[in-house]
C-alpha cells in the first residue's frame, strides 16, 4: 500500500506519538517510523504517575506502554535520549544530537507540553518538585518516609490529585490556589466551590486567592512564603501551575499559537509536517482550541497518523474528554467550553453522583461535567456530539432518558 | 447492584449459580460479586454471556459502559471489548477481559471461570 522507502519520523514518544507509530502499523504502512525523544524511559502513561503511582498501587511495569521487544516487533525506530540539533524543512531532513541525519518524507511533532516553572527564590532547593514525567515521580515517591507536611502550588487537576493521593498516604497537605476557586475558569465558580469544599471536608488545607513568593531551607526546602504574608511549614513542594506547548522546533517556520496550529487533518503551515496532541491548535466546531489531555493525544495522534499516508482524510472531530481521579470522586468532562449560556444540574450534589451540563444561547449542551456518574458517560458524549438542542428543563428529570432530552420540532 | 449472590458452595463440576435467568434481559447486563471477582453478564442474541467485571485496562467498572450487540463499551477510556470472548475490539486496553464459561439451566445462569483465556 505504502512505499517502503518511505520514512516517517515522529517526534515526541509520549502518548500521542506511540499511538501515532501504532497507528501507521495499523494501517499498514511498511515504510521506516523514526519515533524519537529526549527522555530516556520506554513510553509510558503518565495519568497514573500522579494517582496509582504515586499511591504505590501501581509499578513502572505496570504503566509501560510498550516492551522493548514489542516496539521491535511493530519495527518502530525508538531513538531515546535524543535531541534533535536542526530541521531542514525543505530538504525534509533532520540532525539528531547522536550524529545521525534522517532525512523525511513525512514529519509528525508530538512534542506535548512542558510544565510551567515558578522563576521564584528557592525554587533550586531540594524538595522542590514538578510532576511530568516517571522519573519525577520516582523522586517524589523517593523521598515520602522523610515528609510528613507538603505544600502543593496550584490547585488545577495534577495539584488537586495529589492532593488526594497525599491525604491518602497520611500526609498533611496545604493546597495553594491563586485564583478565588479551583477550577473555576474551566468549571465555572458553582463547582469550583463544590470542588474547594471537597478538599476542605477532606483534611487538605486549602489557601485561595494567595500565591507563592519564596521557597526557604538550607540545601532542603523548609517552608513556602506566600504573598499575602503566609509561613506554610513542609518538607516537600508539588508545583502544578499549568503547562506550555512544546513549540521550539521549527518555530520560525511553522504558524504557532498556543500550540503549532493545524487545519482538521492535522497539517501544519508546511507541506509534509503535521502536529498532534498537546503541542498542536486545531479547529473544533469552528474554534482553534488547544486540549491538554490524555484521550485527544490518543485520538488526536492516531487520527493524523492515518492522515500522513495520503490515502482518504479523516477530519478530526472526536469531542474533547479528560477523566481525573480525585479522593473517592472520579471526575469526567465532555466538550469545550469558555462561554456557555446557563449550567443545568441532573443529579443529587450531596448524593456525590451527579452530572452537570454547560449549555449555550441556542440550549446545545457545549460541555458536561460527570462526578461519579460513568453510567451516563458514553450517553452525554453522543449528546455533545450531536451539537443539537436540548430541552433544559428535562434534564433535571432523571426519570427521562439522557436521549429523551433532546428538542423535538413539531411541525 | 443488581444481583447479590449468596456464597453458594461450588458445585462439583464447578460452576457456579450466577444468577437467575430472568434478571439478565436481552441486550442488557448485569453485574454480580463472586468472592473477590466482579462478573458482567450480559445476554446477546438469547445467549447469555460472562466476562471480567473490571476493565483491563486502567479501573473502571465495565457494568456502567453499554452494550452494543456483542461489543461492550468501557466508560472510563471507551475500549471495546468482544462480550462472547472477552477480546480487545478497541483500545486504549490491549488485554482481553477474562471469560467465563455459561450454562443456562431451568432458569438459573451458572458460571464457571476458565483457567486460561478464550479456551
Ligand atoms: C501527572 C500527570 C497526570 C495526568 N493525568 C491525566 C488524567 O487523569 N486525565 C487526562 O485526560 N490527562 C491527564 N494528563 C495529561 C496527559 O498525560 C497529556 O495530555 C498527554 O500526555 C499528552 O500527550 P502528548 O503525546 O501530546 O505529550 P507528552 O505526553 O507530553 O509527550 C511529549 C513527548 O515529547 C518529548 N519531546 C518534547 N520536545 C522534544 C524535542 N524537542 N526532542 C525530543 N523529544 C521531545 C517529551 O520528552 C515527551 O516525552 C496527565 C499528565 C500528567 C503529567
Ligand atoms: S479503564 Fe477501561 S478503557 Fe481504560
Amino acid at each position: 500500500m505504502t512505499n517502503s522507502a518511505e520514512t516517517i519520523m515522529i517526534i515526541g514518544a509520549g502518548i500521542a506519538g506511540i499511538h501515532a507509530a501504532e497507528a501507521l502499523r495499523n494501517e499498514e504502512y511498511e515504510g521506516r517510523i523514526v519515533l524519537i525523544d529526549r527522555d530516556t524511559e520506554l513510553p509510558y502513561d503518565r495519568p497514573p504517575l500522579s494517582k496509582e503511582f504515586m499511591l504505590g498501587e501501581s509499578t513502572e511495569t505496570d504503566i509501560a506502554l510498550h516492551t522493548q521487544e514489542n516496539l521491535e516487533e511493530l519495527q518502530i525506530d525508538l531513538k531515546l535520549g535524543v535531541e534533535i540539533v536542526l530541521i531542514d524543512s525543505e530538504k525534509q531532513s533532520a540532525v539528531l544530537s547522536d550524529g545521525e541525519t534522517i532525512n523525511w518524507d513525512k514529519l509528525l511533532l508530538t512534542t506535548g507540553s512542558s510544565l510551567r516553572r515558578l522563576p521564584i527564590q528557592g525554587s533550586d532547593l531540594e524538595g522542590v518538585h514538578y510532576l511530568k514525567t516517571l522519573s519525577d515521580a520516582k523522586a517524589i515517591r523517593g523521598n515520602l518516609d522523610d515528609i510528613q507536611q507538603i505544600a502543593i502550588v496550584g490547585a488545577g487537576f495534577i495539584g488537586a490529585e495529589l492532593a488526594s493521593s497525599f491525604k491518602k498516604l497520611g500526609k498533611e497537605v496545604t493546597l495553594l490556589e491563586r485564583a478565588p476557586l479551583p477550577l473555576a475558569h474551566i468549571l465555572g465558580d458553582e463547582m469550583g466551590e463544590y470542588f474547594l469544599q471537597m478538599h476542605q471536608a477532606e483534611g487538605v488545607e486549602a489557601i485561595m486567592e494567595d500565591t507563592v513568593v519564596q521557597f526557604n531551607g538550607e540545601t532542603q526546602v523548609e517552608e513556602v512564603l506566600t504573598e499575602k504574608g503566609k509561613t506554610i511549614p513542609c518538607q516537600a513542594v508539588i508545583v502544578g501551575v499549568g503547562v506550555i506547548p512544546n513549540t521550539a522546533l521549527l518555530d520560525k517556520e511553522l504558524q504557532i499559537d498556543r500550540g503549532y496550529i493545524v487545519n482538521e487533518f492535522g497539517e501544519t503551515s508546511l507541506p509534509n509536517v503535521y502536529a498532534a496532541g498537546d503541542c498542536a491548535m486545531w479547529p473544533f466546531l469552528g474554534n482553534n482550541i488547544h486540549i491538554e489531555h490524555w484521550d485527544h493525544a490518543i485520538n488526536h495522534g492516531k487520527c493524523v497518523a492515518k492522515n500522513m499516508l495520503g490515502g482518504e482524510q479523516t477530519s478530526y472531530s472526536t469531542v474533547p474528554y479528560f477523566w481525573s481521579d480525585q479522593y473517592d470522586y472520579r471526575l469526567q468532562y465532555f466538550g469545550h467550553t469558555k462561554n456557555w449560556e446557563t449550567t443545568v444540574l441532573r443529579g443529587n450534589v450531596e448524593d456525590k453522583e451527579f452530572s452537570y451540563f454547560y449549555l449555550n444561547k441556542s440550549n446545545v449542551i457545549e460541555a458536561a461535567l460527570l462526578v461519579n456518574q460513568p453510567k451516563n458517560a458514553l450517553a452525554v458524549r453522543r449528546l455533545i456530539n450531536q451539537q443539537k438542542p436540548v430541552v433544559p428543563e428535562l434534564l433535571p428529570n432523571t426519570d427521562i432518558k439522557l436521549k429523551e432530552c433532546m428538542y423535538v420540532e413539531v411541525d | 447492584m443488581t444481583n447479590q449472590t449468596e456464597n453458594l458452595p461450588l458445585e462439583e463440576n464447578k460452576y457456579t449459580f450466577a444468577a437467575a435467568s430472568d434478571s439478565v434481559k436481552e441486550g442488557e447486563m448485569i453485574d454480580i460479586f463472586l468472592g473477590k471477582e466482579t462478573v458482567v453478564l450480559a445476554r446477546v442474541d438469547g445467549s447469555v454471556y460472562a466476562v471480567d467485571g473490571i476493565c483491563s485496562h486502567a479501573y473502571s467498572e465495565m457494568v456502567d459502559g453499554e452494550l452494543e450487540d456483542h461489543c461492550l463499551y468501557c466508560p472510563l477510556h471507551f475500549a471495546c471489548f468482544d462480550i462472547r470472548d472477552g477480546s480487545v475490539l478497541e483500545g486504549p486496553a490491549v488485554t482481553p477481559l477474562s471469560v467465563y464459561d455459561v450454562m443456562e439451566q431451568d432458569g438459573s445462569i451458572w458460571i464457571k471461570a476458565l483457567d486460561i483465556y478464550g479456551e
